[in-house]
């Protein structure tokens, strides 16, 4: 019987079965990072919203707090997109007949929501509490990035589980003091700019988010200037005594990060990365 | 052995031992479980997949959706999007209001629990009020206004409707036709329309109320926390509240059984058809219903009631015995016993009830009577306030139908064409009515023949009033806009009074202003009364005038004993048929049968045998000129000659409710309205029926007891395996440590798993204890859960194949032979065990342990290989094989709980412990650091019990009631033996047999129990 194939056709199908294996790994690379690409998670993606609504503006510009209208950030899972009377509670008196802002009188007078297009939305399998993030010391830069800055609002992160589980892994590189939480220009201390922090009263029932004191201005320095601007200054050779609470002074985000997540009572790594915190 | 074997059995199949169990054992895998249900070959089917499984890597590449998301334009102020609010109000019933507090999430009710600060029920609910939720959102609700089947306007009927009812004068003509009016204001309403129109009727009609004594609103009143012997005379107190008190009575039933070594109650149950009340009882008669009557009497005259005579009857030995036995047991326990007669039943049994409780001192300590119901003084008024008799109201209306009077027949919030007594034949008198009005629910039986349909409000949309078993008013308050426009009953009567358009809102408030200005201020008393739900000072005074009742009148002869029975009671799951189209109370297995999705006719095996039936068979059942085809089935404990048949089947309309079982109605005549005597005859067919108990037969039987007619945890539930533990109180009493004695039951040393030891003595680990002796079997723990956790209703079909996606069901385990069986009700939920079986198997770790100790499920993660199913020795797993949860509904989106995943196809899914509610626990506490206090997280099936038998909490906490609870002696975990350490423990379960009874009858004892065949035989 004569050979059916030739010679050549040996390395024919072994070029064949490499390059399948090729193909297939080229394939399970793609895949996967077509996953994670802008295109799937729509990260920085700025959709075309019913008013255009800058951030920047707002924020920046006119220095309007975060929780004036995403009011139940602190109190709720959903930290609240803004009803049209909170708009309007401005825009009544500001710029009332200004061209940009038709839909949203259309919707103060017909009573029908704006259909705001969501920008970081998760998905339905995930349960996410605003409150206890931002009781925590998470700061909305956090997520959020800077939002301040942005004309037409995008997701910042690609808000992926890989995301979310980096921090829960290690929530210590990203914790800031409670009272900073609403910072959009909060940087980390470093040896240039320390932060000095002191811990109240950890009585049970107290809020966590109260229960430690930080300033970026030296608490000593700053007790003496106090003091001197109260008293004699002749006493005591110009040393004053005052009782300061007990300052510590951080140089780092990895200090603080650290003596947050103590006395934040945040809960250790095993516990944040239980399915059951964001899967029920 | 030194012990000879104790036997249980879950099925009359397994008692049996018949070939289809044997070949249900044999199999590894329920019937029909690897299978699909449409004609699609597996191998088709695996082509098809090869395709898409190509693309499933695909899948995760699925791009977010660009949602749009919905602002308020003016947000309420009291809103915090994302927190629940809590509503009081209270859900109405004829047997007594069930005071709720409901769970609102952004102004939907999402969750109905019983109010946790009402005296009454402390919190606890029942499956009708926890079912009623999905009542308000069922699609099939009524929508428009209707005229003859056109879409019309409110304000075009209302007009009309004033207008010429008014131009009548007085009232000639016109005949309202309502179901049991239980509202203090609207009973009001109804005396002013009456004082304004002399001549108009209202006659008031509830299938399940109609010739018991509470269309007199008469309820009275028990302190079982008193009563040491209880004697039920055919009074099914434990199974739901179709009877008045359900809630405080099994609360304080249960309550006795908690320290059985300080002395416990016991249960006495004579009963005509077995209910979980007869299967709990320490002792149980089964009686045919006309023999109960004559049985009170006989034990009205052993305990030494004057002036009872009883003619002689032919009791049996044991019949006889028991009597004298239950006798003695009361007259020993005077004024600290309680008899208690059955709703159903003939008014004599509760007058000859009544007279046992007086002659034995109980009256005023056990028993009370409310005063007697005056005339017309309102308020207070009472259960009832309009009371009547509704038979002789409904013939009387009928008559007048037929003779040509009525003019207007306006039918509020009921449907007679469907359950009004067959013998009236209310369908062809309604024809002659000249305008018929229709207020209700759904286009239903009787909206077909009326000419005018209007919506009706649900009573979590409308503002009402209502009393409770124990007489306290509460306020039926709205938690919702009506979604169609729905009206109620107050507006009807309110449109023929002086101003029309006073709402229900403000005639409610009109009610109890004098009451509530009493003291202090009306405005801020009311917000008060809102707030608690519920006007104080108002429950009934206990009240017992001594000797009421006495009078007893000729006992009626029970029919001879080979006559044949026919027995009618509401559903236990959708009662007098106003749940029927209720999927949660459709697909909820009953007690005692574990039937869903259909009514059967229940008889004993003896009948069934002598009958020349098999189980699933039809029958034509007869009564009078009425014939009805129904499918058999086989209770355990039914008398014999005797078939018992639940009404509020055979609906014509609905999409859940047509199709499913057959209507008794059919066959009730207003001469027997709970028992007649009729004939049953074979006819051809077979009905299917879906019976859940037979789903969780453990296939490893017959390798591994070598006694392979029993299915696995039956055939060891008693005995080695131990999944039922149960002794009497002298057994208890001579050894406390019973739950842990014999062979296989210790626990495995801490070391002897390769897993990772979970019991970490920090923090918090959750733990649940369930109290074998408090369960009763009602099933309101089944249905809160659904509601709770977003569970999917997957329809007879399914059910069949044992697809029902309950995540916890109540085994039960029955004890004995057919004719005098005891059962254990063992609540089966999700174990969460240490070292759990499931999540060694999982291939994708979908499934694994929290540092808490819960065994969680990450759904998105879920392949559905179901190995962990397979692997779990509980079975208490459940997998979506089919899309079982509807995203397509528009209402029903309005019912989720947003904080649970709706589950797609392809997914296991299992009991969490509301995984969610203690997330939100954690969270809160968190934020205000402070450790989680016990009793803070309650479990949905917890906060739902009746009798409190389930306790959750942090076992690491001492101190915590479940932690304490596990200390008990009796307490033991099910197959612990397997060292899976189950987080779920029960405790278990202490019987009070008497043991007069018990020396001679073959009662629960140690002997070994004969095969139940040849008791069925000799029965």
């Amino acid at each position: 019987m004569p050979q059916l194939f030739h010679r050549r056709s040996n390395t024919l199908v072994r070029m064949g079965l490499v390059l399948a294996v090729l193909v297939a790994v080229a394939t399970g690379v793609a895949l996967d990072r077509l996953q994670r690409a802008p295109w799937v998670t729509r990260q920085g993606e700025q959709p075309a919203q019913p008013v255009s609504f800058s951030h920047r503006h707002h924020v920046q510009g006119m220095g309007v707090q975060c929780q004036y209208c995403h009011v139940s950030v602190e109190k709720s899972s959903y930290a609240g997109i803004p009803s049209t009377r909170i708009c309007m509670n401005c825009h009544l008196q500001m710029w009332p007949n200004a061209a940009q802002l038709e839909p949203v009188r259309q919707s103060w007078m017909s009573g029908k929501s704006i259909p705001w297009v969501r920008v970081n939305d998760l998905p339905d399998f995930v349960s996410f509490d605003h409150s206890v993030h931002v009781n925590k010391g998470v700061g909305c830069v956090t997520c959020h990035g800077q939002v301040d800055q942005m004309n037409a609002t995008s997701a910042q992160y690609s808000l992926q589980m890989e995301w979310c589980l980096d921090c829960h892994r290690n929530p210590a590189k990203n914790l800031r003091p409670a009272s900073e939480v609403y910072n959009m220009a909060w940087r980390g201390p470093s040896e240039s700019r320390p932060v000095w922090c002191a811990v109240g009263d950890e009585m049970s029932g107290m809020p966590t988010a109260e229960s430690v004191n930080c300033t970026v201005s030296d608490p000593l320095a700053r007790a003496v200037l106090n003091a001197t601007l109260t008293t004699p200054s002749s006493m005591n050779g110009g040393r004053v005594l005052v009782a300061v609470p007990t300052y510590e002074k951080f140089t780092s985000q990895d200090e603080l990060g650290r003596f947050l997540v103590n006395h934040y009572k945040i809960r250790n790594t095993q516990d944040l990365m239980s399915c059951e915190v964001c899967h029920r | 052995m030194s012990k000879p074997r104790r036997k249980c059995w879950r099925s009359i199949d397994e008692l049996e031992n018949t070939a289809g169990f044997q070949s249900e054992i044999g199999r590894e895998f329920p019937l029909e479980a690897d299978e699909e249900l449409d004609p699609v070959s597996r191998r088709g089917f695996l082509k098809v997949m090869g395709a898409s499984m190509a693309m499933a890597g695909m899948a995760g590449c699925t791009r977010q959706p660009a949602d749009p998301t919905y602002p308020y334009v003016k947000a309420p102020e009291e809103l915090i999007p994302g927190k629940p609010m809590y509503f009081a109000t209270a859900h109405p019933l004829p047997t007594g209001a069930v005071p709720l507090l409901v769970k609102s999430d952004q102004f939907r009710p999402i969750k109905i629990d019983g109010n946790p600060e009402h005296p009454y029920n402390l919190g606890s609910s029942d499956v009708f009020s926890q079912g009623s939720l999905l009542d308000l959102y069922d699609p099939d609700r009524s929508q428009h206004v209707l005229y003859r089947g056109e879409k019309r306007e409110w304000n075009e009927f209302a007009i009309g409707y004033r207008d010429k009812v008014l131009a009548t004068g007085d009232g000639t003509g016109v005949y309202f036709l309502s179901s049991t009016i239980t509202s203090p204001t609207l009973a009001r309403q109804w005396r002013e329309v009456e004082k304004a129109l002399p001549k108009a009727r209202l006659v008031q009609y509830d299938p399940a109320i109609a010739g018991t004594a509470l269309e007199y609103g008469s309820s009275i009143q028990y302190d079982l926390s008193q009563a040491d012997v209880i004697v039920s005379l055919d009074a099914d107190f434990l199974s739901g509240a179709a009877y008045p008190g359900h809630h405080k009575l099994a609360r304080e039933f249960a309550a006795l059984r908690k320290q059985p070594e300080k002395g416990m109650n016991r249960l006495y149950s004579i009963e005509s058809t077995p209910t979980t009340t007869g299967l709990k009882a320490d002792h149980r008669l089964g009686l045919r219903a006309s023999e109960v009557p004559a049985f009170a009497a006989a034990l009205a005259k052993e305990v030494g009631v004057a002036g009872v005579n009883p003619a002689a009857y032919a009791w049996s030995d044991e019949q006889k015995k028991f009597a004298a036995a239950v006798a003695r047991d009361l007259k020993a326990h005077a004024g600290r016993s309680a008899v208690m007669p059955g709703l159903y039943q003939d008014p004599l049994v509760a007058a000859l009830a009544f007279a046992i409780n007086v002659a034995l001192g109980n009256a005023g300590k056990t028993v009370f009577l409310p005063p007697l119901p005056p005339k017309i003084n309102y308020p207070p008024s009472p259960l009832v306030p309009l009371s009547s008799d509704q038979l002789a109201g409904i013939t009387g209306l009928i008559a007048d139908l037929n003779a040509g009077k009525v003019n207007w027949l306006i039918v509020i919030n009921a449907n007679p064409v469907y359950d009004a007594p067959a013998d009236l034949n209310f369908t062809e008198a309604i024809k002659k009515a000249k305008t018929v009005v229709h207020l209700g629910s759904h286009v239903d039986e009787t909206a077909q023949r009326a000419h005018w349909h209007i919506p009706a409000a649900h009573y979590l949309e409308s503002w009402s009033d209502a009393r409770a078993y124990d007489g306290t008013v509460s306020i039926v308050q709205p938690l919702i806009e009506p979604l169609y426009g729905g009206k109620t009953a107050h507006q009807f009567f309110q449109a023929l009074l002086e101003q029309p358009g006073l709402s229900p809102y403000d005639a409610v408030r009109e009610t109890w202003r004098e009451t509530l200005s009493k003291k202090g201020d009306f405005e801020k008393n009311w917000r008060k009364v809102l707030h608690d739900g519920w006007i104080e000072g108002t429950a009934f005074d206990k009240t017992t005038k001594a000797g009421a009742g006495t009078p007893v009148a000729a006992i009626p002869t029970p029919t001879p004993k080979d006559s044949f029975e026919i027995i009618f009671r509401p559903d236990p799951c959708v009662y007098d048929g106003r749940y029927a189209n209720n999927g949660w109370l459709q697909e909820l297995p009953k007690p005692v049968t574990n039937l869903s999705w259909d009514n059967a006719a229940l008889m004993s095996g003896a009948t069934l045998t002598k009958l020349g039936l098999a189980e699933q068979d039809i029958v034509e059942i007869a009564v009078g000129n009425g014939r009805v085809k129904a499918p058999v089935l086989v209770a355990p404990g039914h008398p014999d000659n005797s078939v018992t048949v639940h009404l509020g089947y055979g609906r014509r309309v609905g999409r859940v409710a047509s199709g499913a079982g057959f209507n008794a109605y059919a066959i009730r005549n207003s001469r027997g309205m709970f028992h007649t005597t009729g004939s049953v005859r074979k006819v051809e067919g077979k009905w299917g029926l879906a019976v859940t108990k037979s789903h969780y037969v453990d296939h490893r039987a017959q390798a591994s007891s070598g006694n392979s007619n029993h299915s696995l945890e039956a055939d060891e539930a008693l005995g080695a395996r131990g999944i039922v533990r149960a002794a009497t109180l002298a057994e208890f009493k001579s050894n406390p440590d019973f739950a842990h004695e014999g062979e296989g039951r210790g626990t495995p040393a801490a070391d002897a798993s390769l897993f990772p030891d979970w019991n970490s003595s920090q923090g918090n680990a959750w733990g649940m204890s369930i109290d074998m002796n408090y369960c009763t079997g009602c099933n309101a723990c089944v249905v809160g859960c659904y509601a709770e956790n977003n569970i999917p209703v997957v329809g007879k079909q399914q059910v069949k194949l044992g697809r029902n996606m309950q995540w916890i069901r109540v085994d039960t385990y029955f004890e004995g032979n057919l004719i005098a069986p005891r059962a254990h009700f063992q609540p089966m939920l999700c174990q969460h065990c240490e070292t759990a079986p499931c999540e060694q198997v999982c291939p994708v770790g979908a499934t694994v342990h929290s540092p808490e100790g819960l065994n969680t499920m990450t759904y998105n993660r879920c392949v559905g290989a179901r190995y962990c199913s397979i692997n779990c020795p509980y079975k208490v797993r459940r997998f979506n094989y089919l899309l079982y949860s509807d995203y397509e509904t528009e209402s029903l989106k309005l019912l989720r709980n947003p904080d649970v995943t709706v589950r797609s196809r392809g997914v296991m899914e299992k009991c969490s412990y509301c995984v969610q509610r203690i997330q939100q626990a954690k969270i809160a506490a968190d934020k205000e650091n402070r450790p989680i206090a016990d009793g803070e997280i309650e479990t949905a099936c917890q906060q739902a019990c009746p009798s409190k038998a389930i306790v959750f909490g942090n076992l690491n906490d001492k101190t915590s009631r479940v932690a304490k609870q596990r200390m008990d002696k009796r307490s033991y975990g099910v197959l612990a033996n397997l060292n899976t350490r189950p987080r779920t423990t029960y405790v278990a379960e202490v019987m009070n047999p008497n043991a007069e009874i018990e020396a001679g009858t073959k009662g629960l004892g140690t002997r070994d129990r004969v095969s139940g065949e040849q008791e069925i035989n000799g029965g």
